[in-house]
């Protein structure tokens, strides 16, 4: 007897190796949240091979159920396989919402299940809302505007978004009380239209931006590379790490890997110095609940002065080889 | 009249910009600091076509035209203006080649020009003065199958970096006995001399080229004997006036922008000086200045495609684009203030360099006689 | 080889603050602003020139844009594509993602057979990321994201780098295909003055929804599932603290401040 899913609300969760991303949780704990005023139930989805520890340890985070495909072939990402097993689900026991994270797993799956579907896709959302109705809003920011918009889905089911890491919190444990139901897969040699020889860890300067407690970033005002290296040498002295903006890594003066925001990372610092970039929330969504935000613009209508604690107006050079100097010569520098 | 660039013409331009952005940009504060011209780029100045712009394709050039030089080398000196000072007179070596040389002398020395594999030079100029064509007295004498060149030639752009140089000296008498050659740098007997220590353009090499009993192939003679004179005008007229006037352009440009970005950013009394219409004025002084530069250098380059004389009209543009350069330059520097007066702003680096090209390729007075014989002999 | 490249015409970064939106129809007015391609489409075409380099082949660069946009294929072409198709019709304005692939993924479809589809990951001014997927669906072939290397040990097998979070993966994967790069892949040529004079002997043709032959409800506005709701204008999360003084005097303050809290 198989079981029948209950569940309208669905988390694709990611998991590689059979381990979890974050941000399948953080979705997990948000989901369950606005469920409470619909009458929906929150599933979460997990695809892969030897499941079952991983199942029950989300179970544990609250959800109703857990729908497990799980199957050797499904072991490595192969998106066409997943999206198979995930038309099946959906097709079988018409799901009304479906969440993912916007991770570079998810963006793919994510776009491929909604052209399956043909149904719309809100992608890379900084946060979503449901109403009573049960119909999905995405909230993403405007392109070179300083607000956000609401994105939606309203002639198709079912609506499905992704949402960028970050902008939730992992929701506390309490004690497993869904059930876990089994999914079949159908799934043969043919479905794996690609084949994973190799999945590699490699610590990059995201990493170090990831786990800084200072962050000091960059845009498109900094100017050249020389103004590069002084900002650099600022977060040299206060033992940061570097980040940027979108236009910052467009004229090489930073790394992809170093850029923040819903195309980039997401960072978690204590202290977060915003220097010569606008401020729009592409770029300071991706900086969470920092302790301390400062501003350094010449423009004292930048987006960047609404969003911070202490805002300095001026050219950024002035004041950045003036903190330099004030940090080497009265306290030695980088002190632990 | 169509006052417009062709499809052709603005992606040309895009496509130099970005070569100048991401190439000789971060090359300019060291050309400046050691005077070198940045030797390592020729090959891909050579791929990009910029050193064979008015090259017929048939010897490895692009041959777009003096329009497309025009903005070719505006593009370049917008960023750094020294890069188009050396270029337009490597870009005189390959004119003269192409316009008076032999097809075995084409075939030999376009080609590697044209790639970048050397630089190309033309030196009239000597101590006995730069004006006075006529009266150069370096000498070539034909002996035994071979010209003897002797003499000596000054302020020579690119004269440490080139291997071709395009050199007229007396075969005979008066205007009439002036020959032109094409000497290697290796010939027996040819030497290069002092570096010139300029206070602008540094990033282009000027020096002294010697020869002393220099031994240059009877098949090196560039047209015939006594086509020197004519040789050497029209080179200076067609290619080296409306080259100097295209420097000035790329000067104009890098005053312009850089003044505006300047006075967007500097604050008084709260708001930026960009919103006083004392530099506002200087601003629009600045702007005209360019616009009136382009019209007269871009003239100058459609008159040449469209095989029109271009005497008057070539002294026109540079001797007005240069002496606009350097007047816009000074504004420049006032528009930054005190920070005008900086080594490390780089805006009265431009009036350095347009002091420079004032002049190189025909002082401003040659450039007033020139348009005043053509006024005259309107209503004679 | 055949390699077909997607392009987008996207507005210029550096005038972004000239953009502006029209509320009516929600869409965002781009007169005025010049448009570059693509970063990342730039990147996926250089690609597919070094691939031509390595295997003969054909590389043929697509764009779903209006008409004014036809300069950006010519730069295509100057780069050294041999093939421009401009598609552009006024009922695809406003296409969203799968109404977008699905013009595209026809487009290619009517070229016939091609063994590698290249796209950029995401565009600089949509960033949603999702069409280069939505064609490899729409036309049931294999697609791989991020891609920072292309290998292939023959002209149907492929070996390629794909970037995730922290690392890459190394797939095996085999044509017809579509990849989508990112920017570590490579540095795009400069368009040389040669390439400007080859390209305009080069071909660049523009299709309209007749060559196409789609359904209009399945493209522009009448196609999209996704659409743009309201705007919403968030409050001033924080009350900025301005400091005063000369730049000296407040980089003395605020590092001042930084040092009684711990910060260094």
């Amino acid at each position: 007897m198989t079981d029948v899913a209950e569940s309208k609300i669905w988390i694709i969760a990611e998991q590689r190796q059979r381990e979890l991303a974050e941000v399948s949780l953080e979705i997990i704990g948000k989901a369950i949240d606005l469920a409470k005023q619909t009458r929906w139930k929150v599933a979460a989805v997990l695809m892969g091979h030897q499941l079952n520890t991983l199942s029950r340890q989300i179970l544990s985070y609250g959800v109703h159920e857990v729908l497990v495909a799980d199957e050797p072939m499904l072991v490595n990402y192969c998106n066409q396989a997943y999206v198979k097993v995930l038309e099946n689900a959906v097709k079988r026991f018409q799901p009304e919402v479906l969440l993912m994270g916007a991770t570079a797993l998810g963006s793919d799956l994510a776009a491929r299940l909604a052209a399956r579907l043909r149904i719309g896709l809100s992608a890379h959302c900084i946060d979503f809302e449901l109403t009573e109705k049960g119909d999905l809003f995405g909230i993403i920011p405007w392109l070179g505007g300083n607000s956000l918009c609401r994105i939606s889905c309203p002639h198709t089911r079912p609506q499905m978004a992704t949402v960028i890491p970050g902008v939730f919190q992992v929701p506390k444990m309490n004690g497993i009380q869904g059930r876990i139901i089994p999914l079949e897969t159908h799934i043969e040699q043919k479905d794996l239209s690609y084949h994973v020889l190799e999945t590699k860890h490699v610590k990059g300067p995201q990493s170090e931006l990831e786990m800084a407690e200072v962050v000091v970033a960059g845009g498109w005002g900094i100017g050249d590379n020389d103004g590069w290296k002084l900002i650099e040498n600022l977060a040299d002295r206060l033992n940061g790490a570097v980040g940027a903006t979108r236009p910052a890594v467009d004229e090489s003066w930073a790394k992809e890997g170093q850029m923040i925001g819903t195309s980039g990372l997401t960072v978690r610092p204590k202290l977060y110095i915003g220097i010569a970039l606008s401020g729009h929330p592409h770029h300071l969504v991706g900086v969470k609940e920092p302790e301390l935000v400062v501003g350094i613009n010449i423009d004292p209508n930048a987006p960047i002065f609404e969003s911070c604690d202490i805002g300095l107006v001026g050219d950024y050079r002035e004041i950045v080889q003036s903190m330099i100097k004030c940090i080497d010569v009265q306290y030695g520098g980088g002190d632990e | 009249m169509e006052f417009q660039f062709s499809q052709r013409e603005d992606l040309l331009r895009k496509s130099v910009r970005e070569y100048a952005e991401k190439e000789i940009a971060p090359r300019k504060d060291e050309m400046e600091e050691t005077g070198e011209f940045p030797v390592d780029l020729l090959p891909s100045m050579g791929e990009m076509g910029i050193l064979g712009v008015i090259t017929p394709e048939e010897y490895g050039g692009t041959g777009m035209g003096h329009l497309a030089r025009i903005i070719v080398l505006e593009e370049l000196g917008r960023v750094s203006p020294a890069i188009p000072m050396a270029l337009q007179v490597h870009h005189m070596s390959t004119y003269a080649l192409t316009m008076w040389g032999n097809e075995e002398q084409k075939r030999k020395y376009l080609p590697p020009l044209a790639k970048g594999e050397t630089m190309g030079a033309v030196s009239v100029t000597e101590p006995s003065g730069g004006s006075d064509v006529a009266g150069m007295q370096s000498v070539a004498k034909l002996a035994g199958g071979k010209y003897i060149l002797n003499g000596r030639k000054c302020f020579a752009t690119n004269s440490h970096h080139s291997d071709i140089w395009v050199v007229p000296a007396r075969t005979g008498e008066g205007r009439k006995g002036l020959s032109a050659f094409i000497v290697e740098k290796g010939f027996p007997g040819a030497k290069v001399g002092r570096k010139e220590d300029k206070v602008g353009l540094r990033g282009a090499n000027t020096g002294e080229l010697a020869f002393q009993n220099c031994e240059v192939p009877k098949e090196n003679l560039l047209g015939n004997e006594g086509d020197g004179m004519k040789i050497s005008i029209r080179d200076i007229v067609e290619c080296g006036r409306p080259g100097m006037a295209s420097v000035a352009l790329g000067i104009l440009n890098a005053v312009l922008e850089q003044s505006v970005k300047f006075a967007n950013e500097r604050m008084l009394y709260g708001n930026p000086i960009s919103s006083l219409q004392a530099i506002q004025w200087y601003i629009s002084d600045i702007y005209s200045d360019l616009e009136i530069a382009r019209l007269l250098t871009y003239r100058v380059g459609w008159m040449l495609d469209n095989e029109m004389d271009v005497t008057a009209q070539a002294a026109l543009a540079k001797q007005w684009s240069c002496e606009a350069a350097a007047r816009a330059a000074r504004k420049g520097i006032e528009v930054h203030g005190s920070y005008g007066i900086l080594r490390e702003y780089s805006i009265q680096r431009l009036l350095r360099d347009a002091l420079v090209a004032i002049p190189a390729g025909g002082t401003a007075e040659i450039g007033r006689l020139v348009m005043a014989r053509t006024a005259i002999s309107m209503f004679s | 080889m055949r390699v077909i490249v997607c392009i987008k015409p996207v507005p210029d970064p550096k005038y972004w603050n000239r953009l502006r939106f029209e509320a009516k129809t929600k869409t965002l007015v781009r007169e005025g602003v010049p448009s570059i391609i693509n970063t990342l489409d730039k990147n996926a075409l250089e690609e597919a020139l070094r691939l031509r380099e390595k295997v003969d082949g054909e590389v043929i660069v697509l764009s779903l844009a209006p008409l004014d946009s036809i300069s950006v294929l010519r730069e295509a072409l100057a780069m050294g594509a041999d093939r421009g198709i401009l598609i552009s019709d006024k009922i695809f304005a406003g296409s969203d993602t799968l109404a977008t692939a699905y013009i595209l993924s026809t487009a290619m479809t009517k070229l016939g057979a091609y063994d590698i589809i290249l796209c950029g990951d995401q565009t600089l001014d949509s960033g949603t990321a999702q069409v280069s997927t939505q064609i490899a669906e729409l036309l049931d072939i294999p697609n791989l994201m991020h891609i920072t290397a292309i290998e292939f040990t023959d002209e149907a097998q492929f070996l390629v780098k794909s970037q995730i979070e922290h690392g890459y993966m190394l797939v095996e994967i085999r044509a017809p295909m579509v990849l989508s790069v990112a920017n570590q892949i490579n540095e795009p040529r400069y368009t040389t003055l040669r390439n400007i004079l080859e390209a305009e002997q080069k071909n660049i043709e523009v299709w309209s929804s007749e060559e196409l032959n789609l359904p209009e409800r399945l493209v522009g506005l009448a196609g999209s599932s996704t659409q743009m709701g309201d705007f919403i204008f968030p409050p001033k999360k924080k009350k900025a603290e301005i400091l005063q003084g000369s730049p000296e005097e407040q980089a003395a303050e605020l590092t001042d401040r930084l040092h009684r809290l711990g910060f260094y």
